[in-house]
């Protein structure tokens, strides 16, 4: 008896908590926390709340297809608008967690390329895996310049880090075997294309001192001499080097990946979630701010207009530096991952 | 039967917080969505799986042997010491048990690095003229594990050690056995209980490790953990389900081969043989 009240009086406590929630609107969006979510608070979320009355509940996760398996398994939503990594996007789209977006009021007047609109999500901002030097490690006079330098262990002796895993990997390993970067997938997607990619990993397999797993790890190895030449995230190298350390991004063969936003599927809170997503996309001025302060840019038209040369030169979708990479093929990969990661992972014991 | 009932809060935990969750575990490995034995089977035929499960087996025994080969004389010299000096000593003991494994493991990385503590000092004696690879490798997984793990069994074998009556000892010698064979025929018997326990703890605790090997490890140095993350993380819950039974099992089978084994030669006090 005493159990039953007590039950009932927790489902009215919830009760309460979800109808008082819902009185001062707020939407919860599932993003990676830390220094970034500071970032956004600033940016985004508090302007955003000012103007329309909707707090942001920013969370920090990680792990977000298993939580998003978790909801929907669960039947029990409780992310309005989850930031996605590509592969993430990718297993959400095709398992049908995400909610198809109308992008006439997200981005009606059209500042966004259609690269950034995908029917159940949009681009909100940008990141590369790219080539990091550590300058002061290379031999006298000579610079390396793409993945076929960072291949050549005889012109350029020293320790080498690659992350573990196929993604970005296969691509590098096809742009040092001299394929186009715009023609890494078409290749990627045939059987050849991908024995063609591990044969060029397995000559520089035994030169790679550390397989990093983490994006801090690379930053790790790179300042502590542990390695002289590693693939690693953009925005953590340009910090490197602002603390002073000789490292430098060299972006040919960089793979640019989108983070994406998208709405959950069951949010019962689509329409403060839309404009939240349109407030994160397409305001130049506003994404211009973020980006200096973040080396993430996001995709509206105009941004660049906006920024100071030296800092958008260190960007990944700067004019400058974008010719030179490719775009890791969210889709592709989607696809492909198990497979390959399977392949990968005999490959690495091997 | 009254003291019984004190065991009930803790088993109603034991079962909600520990046997239910372990249930949809092997619910998970075991139906998708009838029953199937796919995820198994998936992991008998990859050879990457299974030699990743004996480099797994390998790591934990080889460590747990390790500790309880280094720990056993620790807690046996502790257990000498006058009893007002015991305290001190366990708590240099536990002291780095306070620091996070991730900690642990990052210091090692500054020990054990090309630039780390050992190369720097042995290149400046002039011992060696290129740093030695100390680090992303199988050695540095053991030495990095060892060291996280020597506290258990030290604690573990020492407070099964203070149980032993030291006057035992005490008579062994006076009946005119030397101080090896009262050790040997007294005293080991009687606190190869804890010890084995001990080990037991360690091998089971190292069987579940993942931080160090991914951070301190070379390429081959991966344990079922590492896939067990990586499979959770991509969604494949069923084959991870799998791979958690397979480790489970494995582990349950270690301990009680162990056990087994060991019930010949564990003594109890107050036990005549």
């Amino acid at each position: 008896m005493v159990i039953r009240q007590l039950f009932v009086g927790f489902t009215c406590a919830i009760a309460v908590g979800t109808s008082s929630a819902a009185a001062n609107e707020s939407i919860t969006y599932a993003g990676a926390g830390g220094g970034l979510a500071q970032v956004m608070k600033t940016v985004f979320d508090d302007p955003f709340a000012e103007q329309t009355g909707v707090a942001v509940n920013a969370l920090a996760t990680s792990d977000r297809v298993s939580a998003l398996k978790a909801m929907q398994v669960a039947g029990r939503v409780t992310w309005d608008v989850s930031e996605l990594n590509p592969i993430e996007y990718a297993t959400a789209s095709l398992s049908g967690w995400l909610q198809p977006l109308d992008w006439a009021v997200i981005d009606p007047l059209g500042v966004l390329p259609p690269e950034a609109k995908l029917p159940d999500a949009g681009i909100a901002a940008t990141f590369s895996t790219v080539l990091a030097i550590r300058t002061d490690k290379l031999p006298e006079g000579k610079t390396m310049n793409s993945w076929a330098d960072f291949w050549d262990v005889e012109t350029f002796p020293g320790g080498r880090a690659l992350q573990n895993q196929p993604i970005d990997n296969l691509e590098f390993a096809l742009i040092a075997d001299g394929v186009a970067p715009a023609d890494v997938y078409s290749v990627l997607s045939t059987e050849e294309g991908q024995d063609r990619a591990f044969a060029k990993l397995d000559e520089i397999k035994p030169h790679i001192t550390a397989w990093w797993t983490a994006g801090a790890q690379p930053v790790q190895l790179l300042s502590d001499g542990e390695v002289d030449y590693s693939s690693a995230w953009n925005g953590r190298i340009t910090k490197l080097a602002e603390q002073g350390i000789p490292v430098e991004i060299n972006w040919n063969g960089g793979g640019i990946k989108g983070s994406y936003v998208a709405i959950i599927k069951g949010s019962q809170k689509i329409k403060a979630s839309q404009d939240y997503i349109s407030f994160l996309m397409t305001d130049a001025r506003r994404s211009a701010k973020f980006a200096s302060m973040v080396p993430y840019p996001g995709m509206v038209n105009g941004l660049y207009e906006h920024l100071e040369a030296d800092t958008g030169s260190n960007l990944p979708t700067h004019p400058d530096n974008v010719t030179a990479q490719f775009v890791t093929d969210a889709v592709f990969w989607g696809k492909n991952l198990s497979a390959l990661k399977e392949r990968w992972e005999d490959w690495i014991l091997e | 039967m009254s003291k019984r009932i004190a065991l009930l809060p803790g088993l109603a935990i034991i079962c909600v917080m520990f046997l239910v969750p372990v249930g949809f575990v092997f619910q998970h490995g075991l139906f998708d969505p009838s029953f199937t034995t796919e995820h198994f089977t998936r992991f008998i035929n990859r050879g990457a799986y299974m030699r990743i499960f004996w480099t797994t087996l390998q790591v934990s025994s080889v460590v747990a042997l390790a500790c309880l080969i280094i720990g056993y004389p620790i807690a046996y010299f502790i257990v000498r010491q006058p009893s007002r000096r015991r305290p001190m000593l366990i708590f240099l003991v536990l002291v780095p048990m306070w620091m996070s494994i991730l900690s642990r493991t990052y210091a090692w990385m500054v020990v054990l690095g090309k630039e780390g503590i050992i190369n720097q000092t042995l290149l400046w004696v002039g011992l060696i003229d290129e740093p030695l690879k100390l680090l992303f490798t199988t050695g540095a997984v053991y030495v990095s594990m060892i060291q996280i793990m020597l506290p258990i069994l030290i604690v573990t074998c020492f407070s099964s050690m203070t149980e032993i009556d030291q006057s035992l000892m005490r008579s062994a010698r006076i009946f005119g056995a030397s101080p090896f064979k009262a050790f040997r025929e007294v005293f080991l018997p009687l606190s190869l209980e804890g010890a084995i326990t001990g080990t037991l703890i360690v091998f089971i605790l190292s069987m579940g490790f993942f931080i160090v090997p991914a951070l301190v490890g070379g390429r081959k140095d991966t344990m079922l953990a590492n896939i067990i993350s990586s499979q959770v993380s991509t969604g494949n819950w069923g084959f991870a389900a799998a791979l958690s039974i397979v480790l489970l099992t494995a582990t349950l089978l270690v301990m009680f081969a162990v056990r087994l084994f060991s019930s010949r030669f564990v003594h109890h006090q107050g036990e005549t043989s």
